[in-house]
C-alpha cells in the first residue's frame, strides 16, 4: 500500500518516467521480435509437414509391404498409400500423359487441399478445403486438363480401364512442392479405382509412397524401425529433411531478430541504468529523511524494493501490449512474405518479454538503487555525508552478466550468443575509434572558432564517455536506417534499369517438337517475336567420377535431385565467358583420349562448386532410363541479365540427338499483349510460361516488404537511442543547470546559452550521422558487390542527408530537454541544486 | 529526557584525528528549552545528531528517557526516533514531488496512522497554511515551506524536537514569524526542544542557553527569567 502511494507520488512529481518508458521499450522490442520469430517459426514448422502432406514420408518403386502398414498400426500412427505414375488418359478424341496421383482417402494427412467447382478461379472465395482425396467413381484435376481435354467439369475422363467423372478441380495440393511441374497435369483419383484402371502391371514404372502421421515418439520409435529395411532406391523424408532449407531460412531471420532485439535491449538498458542512477541520486534526501523518522534500513529497503518491482510489472504489462501491437505491425507490412494464415503465439514470446522487464530491473535499476537503504539520516544535517554507490565497475559486470543471460536465453545458443555479443563489441569499438578522434578534432579546430561553438565543443569534449556511447547508439541505428532506405529505393531502381528496357520478360518452356511450328504462327500472328528456339533434353546427374554423390551433396543441392535442362550448341552463347578450360574447337583429340561414347561437357561455374567438380572430372547423366558419360571440359560463367535462355549444362551439337526433346525460348511481351498467355495457353496446355516480369515484380515487393519491416524495427532502436540520450541528459542537467546559471550570472544572455546547446547536440547528432553515413556507405558496398553484382558509386546523398538529420533530430530533441536550464533564473539554480 | 555523559566525538581525516566534541555532559529536562549557541564549526550539528541518535558518540553515553541509546543498534536508535523524536532542519527537506499536505502527512503514514490526511490537515491549518494544501514546496516561499516542515514535525506528536538553524535561511523577519510559530506550538504541545542557532534573541526565548566552542562546552546559563515562550 505504502509502497503504491509512494510510487505514484513519484510517477506524478516525473521522477520515474525515463525509468518507466526506458524499461517499457526495452519489453516492447523483445515481446515484437520473440512475437512474430514464435508465430513464423510455427508457421514454418506446420508448412513444412504439409509439404510432405504429413508428418514423414517413405518413397519407393514396389508396392509398400504389407508388415511396414501392420506395424504403422500398431505404433498408432496414421498412414496413407499414395501411388505416383505417368499415365495417358482420354477424354472423346483427345488425350494427355497426365501427372496421374492414386491416394487413399485420408490423404492429405496434414495441410490440406484447395479445390475449386470452376476451372481457372483465382479469388478465395471460390476456394474450398478438404482434408480428404477424391471418393472412389471421381478425379480431380489440375484446370489446365480441362482444356486440353476440350471437356468441361462433371464430364467423365477414362484412366486406363477404369472410367471416372472428374467432379471438381485442384488449386493447391500441400505436397505438390513449390516449383513448376514441367510434366502433365495432375489427375488426384482414389485407390480403391487404381487396380481396376489396370495401370499397375510388373514393369511399369510408379512411384509409390507412404504417408505417416501420429505422436512425434511414435513417429520416432516406427522410423528407427524401419529404417534399416530401406534399400537405396527408397527415399525417407521426415520433417527435418523437408525443413532444411526453410531451417535455414529461420536460422538467419532468427539471428537478425535476436540481434535487433538485443541491440534495443542493450540501449534501453544504459537508458534505464542511467535514469535509475538519476533517480537514486535524487532520492537520497527522501531516504535520509525517512530515517531520520526512525525508519528502518530493512523497511526502506522493502520499499524501494516493491516501488521498483511495481514499476517493472506495469512497464512490462505495458511493453507486452505495446510490443504485441508493434509485432502486429510488423505482421502486416510483411504480410506478402507470410502465410496468410499465420498461427497464434504460443505462451512463451510473453514469458520472454516479461522477464526481460524483471532481468532489466535486476540488472540495470537495481544496481543503481542498491546502496539507498544504507544511506545514513545524518545527511539531513550534514551536506557532506558521503554516499557509497555501488561501484560503477560493478554495475557494469552485473549489466553485462544479465545482458549475456538474456541472450544466452533468447537464443538458447552459446555460440549465436558469442557472436551477437562480438558483433555489439565491434560495433561500438567501430564507432567509438572514429567517434574519439572526431570528437578530439572538432575541439581543436572549436578552438581556433567563435566562443559558441569553443564552449560548445568543450562541453563535449569533457563529457566524452557519455558522448560517445550516445554516438554508438545513434550512429548503429542510423546506419541501419539508411542502407534499409537505400536499398529499398536506390539500388531496387538500379537493379531494375540494368535489364533493358525490351530485354526479354517471358519464358516459355516445355514445347514439344510437333507444337513447334504452331506456337511460332501463333507468335507471328500475334507480332511478337521470340529470341530462338533451344532444344533440351531433361537428364540428371547420377554419378560423379563413377561414385553416386553423397546424401549430403544431394541434400544441398537441388541440381542433384531435380532433372536438369541440358543443352547442346556448338558457338558459345551469348552473354557466356569460358572462366576455365576450352570452348568445344579448342580440343584436341577429345574422343581418342575419352572415347567416342563420352560426351565433352561445359558447366556453369557457381554449379561446379557447388557439387564439387573441376576441370576433368566425370559425370554421369541419366535421360530417360539411358546412361551416358561426360567429362567437364569447361567452365562457364553467365550473364543472367540477358534474360536469355541459360543453360548449366552444355554439350557440342550431336551428342544428344538420340533423346525426346523439348525446346524453350524467351519473348518481350508488351505490357498491353498480356492477354496473350492465355491464348497461348489455352491452345497449348502443356505449355510453361514463365511470366518473368511478375518474378521480378515479386522480388521487388519482397525486399520492399522486408526493408519496412526491419526499417520499423530499427525505429524502435532509435527510440532506444533517444532513450538513453535523454537519460544521459538528465543526469547532466545539475552540472548544465549550474553552467548555465555561472554564464548568466558572468552576463551572457538566454539565448546564447541556448545557441551553446544547441551546437553541442546539433554537433553530435552530426558526428552521429556522418559516422552512420560510412557505415550505410559501407554496408551498401558489400549488398552491391554480393547480392546485386552492381558497380559500386558513392552514395552523395548519405553524406548529405546524415549528418543532417542527425543534427536535426538529436538537436531539437537535446535543446528541447535542456531548455528549462537555460530558462531558470540563476539564484534558483544556484541557491538549491536538487532538481 | 536526556542525559549525555561525557561525550566525545573524533572523525579520522587526511590530515590526522580531528576532535569535534570534548567531554560533553548535558541534560535536558522533560519539557526543557534548551538553546546550542557557538560560532560556525564548534560543533553544534554534531552535538545535536548525537543526541538524537543520528549518529554515535566515539566515547560517551547518551540516555533518552532512561535508555542508553549509544549501546543500541541502529535499528534500535531507529526505533528510538520514531517513538520520541522530531526534527526541523535549515533547508526544511520537503520532498518536491509531494504536496504540502503530503509532505505532512507522509511522516504519519509510514507509522501507520489512520487519519493520517486529517492530522496533518490539522496542523498545516495551525501554521496558517489552510490554502495551500496542494500546493508543492516549488509553489511555495521559503517561510511558508519552513511552516509546512514546523506542521510535519508536530504532527507525529514527539516528545522532543530537534531543531538545527531552523530559521538560518529566513530573511529577519520571516524568522520572527516561524520562531514564534515554534515556540507556540512547543508550549501548546509541551514538547522538549533542542535548539540549535546562532541568533541570540532565539536563544533568549529558551530556558536554557548551552555554548559550545571548539568542541568545548564552555557555558550553561539558564536564559533571563521572564523571557521564556
Ligand atoms: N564526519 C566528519 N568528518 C570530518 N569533519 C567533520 C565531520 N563532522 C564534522 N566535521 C567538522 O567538525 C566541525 C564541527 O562541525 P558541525 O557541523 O558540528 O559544526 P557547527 O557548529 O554545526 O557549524 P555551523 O554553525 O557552521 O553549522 C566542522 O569543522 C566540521 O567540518
Ligand atoms: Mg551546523
Amino acid at each position: 500500500m505504502m509502497a503504491w502511494k509512494l510510487l505514484w507520488r513519484s510517477w506524478r512529481g516525473g521522477q520515474l518516467a525515463l525509468i518507466f518508458w526506458s524499461l517499457v521499450m526495452a519489453v516492447v522490442v523483445v515481446t515484437a521480435v520473440a512475437l512474430l520469430a514464435d508465430r513464423v517459426e510455427k508457421a514454418l514448422v506446420k508448412e513444412s509437414s504439409h509439404l510432405l502432406a504429413a508428418d514423414a514420408q517413405v518413397r519407393t518403386s514396389r508396392a509398400i509391404p504389407d508388415d511396414w502398414l501392420q506395424r504403422a498400426d500398431d505404433g498408432g500412427l496414421k498412414t496413407v498409400q499414395m501411388a505416383l505414375f505417368a499415365s495417358m488418359v482420354y477424354s472423346g478424341d483427345n488425350n494427355h500423359l497426365a501427372a496421374v496421383k492414386a491416394v487413399q482417402s485420408g490423404y492429405p494427412l496434414r495441410g490440406l487441399l484447395t479445390l475449386a467447382e470452376r476451372p481457372f478461379v483465382t479469388t478465395p472465395e471460390f476456394f474450398e478445403s478438404v482434408n480428404h482425396g477424391p471418393p472412389a467413381g471421381e478425379v480431380w484435376v489440375d484446370s489446365r486438363l480441362l482444356p486440353i481435354l476440350k471437356m468441361e467439369l462433371g464430364e467423365s475422363l477414362d484412366v486406363g480401364e477404369v472410367t471416372l467423372r472428374v467432379s471438381k478441380v485442384i488449386v493447391e495440393e500441400p505436397d505438390r512442392g513449390g516449383s513448376f511441374s514441367l510434366f502433365g497435369a495432375r489427375v488426384l483419383m482414389n485407390w480403391q479405382d487404381l487396380a481396376a484402371s489396370g495401370v499397375v502391371q510388373p514393369g511399369s514404372r510408379i512411384d509409390y509412397r507412404l504417408l505417416l502421421a501420429g505422436e512425434d515418439s511414435d513417429l520416432a520409435n516406427y522410423l528407427a524401425w524401419l529404417e534399416p529395411q530401406l534399400n537405396s532406391h527408397d527415399r525417407l523424408l521426415s520433417p527435418d529433411e523437408a525443413q532444411a532449407g526453410i531451417a535455414d531460412t529461420l536460422v538467419q531471420g532468427r539471428r537478425f531478430l535476436i540481434l535487433a532485439g538485443s541491440l534495443g535491449v542493450v540501449l534501453a538498458g544504459i537508458a534505464l541504468a542511467l535514469a535509475s542512477r538519476h533517480y537514486a541520486a535524487g532520492q537520497t534526501a527522501a531516504v535520509a529523511l525517512l530515517k531520520s523518522w526512525g525508519v528502518s534500513a530493512r523497511r526502506v529497503r522493502l520499499l524501494y524494493w516493491q516501488q521498483t518491482f511495481w514499476l517493472a510489472l506495469v512497464g512490462s504489462l505495458l511493453g507486452l501490449a505495446i510490443g504485441w501491437l508493434v509485432h502486429e505491425s510488423l505482421v502486416f507490412l510483411v504480410r506478402e512474405l507470410l502465410p496468410v494464415n499465420l498461427p497464434q503465439a504460443g505462451w512463451r514470446p510473453w514469458l520472454v518479454g516479461l522477464a526481460t522487464g524483471m532481468l532489466c530491473l535486476v540488472g540495470f535499476a537495481l544496481p543503481a538503487l542498491w546502496h539507498l537503504p544504507s544511506l545514513s539520516p545524518l545527511a539531513v544535517l550534514r551536506r557532506d555525508v558521503p554516499v557509497h554507490p555501488v561501484s560503477a565497475m560493478k554495475r557494469l559486470v552485473i549489466g553485462l552478466l544479465v545482458i549475456v543471460l538474456m541472450l544466452l536465453w533468447y537464443s538458447q545458443s552459446v555460440a549465436l550468443t558469442l557472436a551477437i555479443l562480438a558483433g555489439l563489441a565491434v560495433t561500438a569499438l567501430a564507432v567509438m575509434g572514429p567517434g574519439w578522434l572526431l570528437l578530439n578534432l572538432a575541439r581543436r579546430l572549436g578552438n581556433r572558432a567563435g566562443s559558441v561553438w569553443r564552449l560548445a565543443l568543450a562541453n563535449l569534449w569533457r563529457r566524452r564517455g557519455q558522448t560517445l556511447v550516445l554516438l554508438t547508439g545513434f550512429a548503429a541505428a542510423m546506419a541501419i536506417l539508411m542502407t534499409l532506405v537505400m536499398v529499398r529505393t536506390t539500388l531496387m531502381e538500379q537493379w531494375r534499369w540494368q535489364l533493358a528496357e525490351d530485354a526479354p520478360n517471358h519464358f516459355l518452356v516445355n514445347v514439344a517438337p510437333h507444337e513447334l511450328d504452331g506456337v511460332e504462327h501463333l507468335l507471328a500472328d500475334n507480332q511478337l517475336s521470340s529470341v530462338g528456339w533451344y532444344a533440351m533434353v531433361r537428364g540428371r546427374i547420377t554419378l560423379i567420377d563413377g561414385q553416386p554423390p553423397s546424401d549430403e551433396l544431394v541434400e544441398q543441392n537441388n541440381a542433384l535431385r531435380r532433372e536438369l535442362n541440358l543443352s547442346w550448341t556448338d558457338q558459345l552463347p551469348e552473354g557466356n565467358r569460358v572462366e576455365e578450360g576450352l570452348w568445344w574447337e579448342g580440343l584436341d583429340n577429345f574422343a581418342e583420349r575419352h572415347g567416342e561414347n563420352v560426351a565433352p561437357v561445359s558447366i556453369e561455374e557457381d554449379l561446379a562448386s557447388e557439387i564439387g567438380v573441376t576441370l576433368g572430372s566425370r559425370l554421369t547423366f541419366s535421360v530417360g532410363g539411358l546412361t551416358f558419360d561426360g567429362v567437364i571440359t569447361s567452365i562457364r560463367s553467365l550473364n543472367w541479365d540477358t534474360m536469355t535462355p541459360n543453360f548449366y549444362v552444355l554439350f557440342p551439337d550431336g551428342y544428344l540427338e538420340k533423346y525426346p526433346r523439348i525446346f524453350m525460348t524467351s519473348l518481350y511481351l508488351p505490357p498491353e499483349q498480356k492477354p496473350f498467355v492465355n491464348t497461348l495457353l489455352s491452345q497449348y496446355p502443356t505449355v510453361l510460361v514463365i511470366e518473368l516480369d511478375m518474378v521480378i515484380e515479386r522480388i521487388r515487393s519482397m525486399v520492399t516488404q522486408v526493408t519496412h519491416g526491419l526499417e520499423l524495427m530499427t525505429l524502435l532502436i532509435l527510440g532506444c537511442g533517444v532513450l538513453v540520450m535523454l537519460a544521459a541528459v538528465k543526469l547532466s542537467m545539475a552540472e548544465r543547470l549550474q553552467e548555465s546559471a555561472i554564464l548568466r550570472t558572468l552576463g551572457s544572455t538566454a539565448q546564447r546559452i541556448l545557441m551553446v546547446q544547441s551546437v553541442e547536440f546539433g554537433a553530435q547528432g552530426a558526428l552521429a550521422g556522418l559516422l552512420a553515413a560510412v557505415g550505410a556507405e559501407l554496408a551498401l558496398f558489400l549488398l552491391q558487390r554480393r547480392m546485386f553484382e552492381a558497380p559500386f558509386g558513392l552514395h552523395v546523398e548519405l553524406w548529405l542527408w546524415g549528418p543532417l538529420i542527425g543534427a536535426l533530430l538529436i538537436g531539437v530533441l537535446g535543446v528541447l530537454y535542456t531548455r528549462r536550464a537555460v530558462n531558470r533564473p540563476p539564484l534558483q539554480v544556484l541557491g538549491n541544486l536538487d532538481i | 529526557m536526556i542525559e549525555a555523559n561525557q561525550l566525545t566525538k573524533e572523525v579520522t581525516t587526511s590530515e590526522g584525528v580531528l576532535r569535534i566534541l570534548d567531554d560533553i555532559n548535558l541534560t535536558v529536562a522533560d519539557g526543557e528549552a534548551l538553546a546550542i549557541v557557538g560560532p560556525s564549526g564548534s560543533g553544534k550539528s554534531t552535538l545535536l545528531g548525537i543526541l538524537a541518535g543520528l549518529d554515535t558518540p566515539s566515547a560517551g553515553v547518551v540516555r533518552v528517557n532512561g535508555e542508553d541509546i549509544t549501546a543500541m543498534t541502529e535499528e534500535g536508535r531507529a526505533a528510538m526516533r520514531a517513538r520520541y523524536v522530531g526534527f526541523v532542519f535549515q533547508s526544511f527537506h520537503l520532498l518536491p514531488s509531494l504536496t504540502a499536505l503530503e509532505n505532512v502527512s507522509l511522516p504519519l503514514e509510514l507509522r501507520g496512522d489512520a487519519n493520517a490526511t486529517e492530522t496533518a490537515r490539522g496542523y498545516l491549518d495551525r501554521v496558517g497554511l489552510t490554502a495551500r494544501f496542494s500546493h508543492y514546496p516549488r509553489q511555495l516561499s521559503g517561510g511558508e515551506q519552513q511552516r509546512v516542515a514546523l506542521a510535519r514535525a508536530f504532527a507525529s506528536r514527539p516528545k522532543i524536537l530537534f531543531a538545527d538553524e531552523p530559521t538560518g535561511n529566513l530573511d529577519t523577519v520571516t524568522g520572527k514569524t516561524i520562531n514564534d510559530l515554534l515556540f507556540q506550538l512547543n508550549r501548546e504541545e509541551g514538547t522538549t526542544l533542542v535548539l540549535v542557532t546562532h541568533e541570540a534573541t532565539l536563544a533568549s526565548r529558551c530556558h536554557r542557553r548551552v555554548t559550545l566552542r571548539g568542541g568545548l562546552l564552555v557555558g550553561d546559563e539558564a536564559a533571563l527569567p521572564g523571557t521564556p515562550g
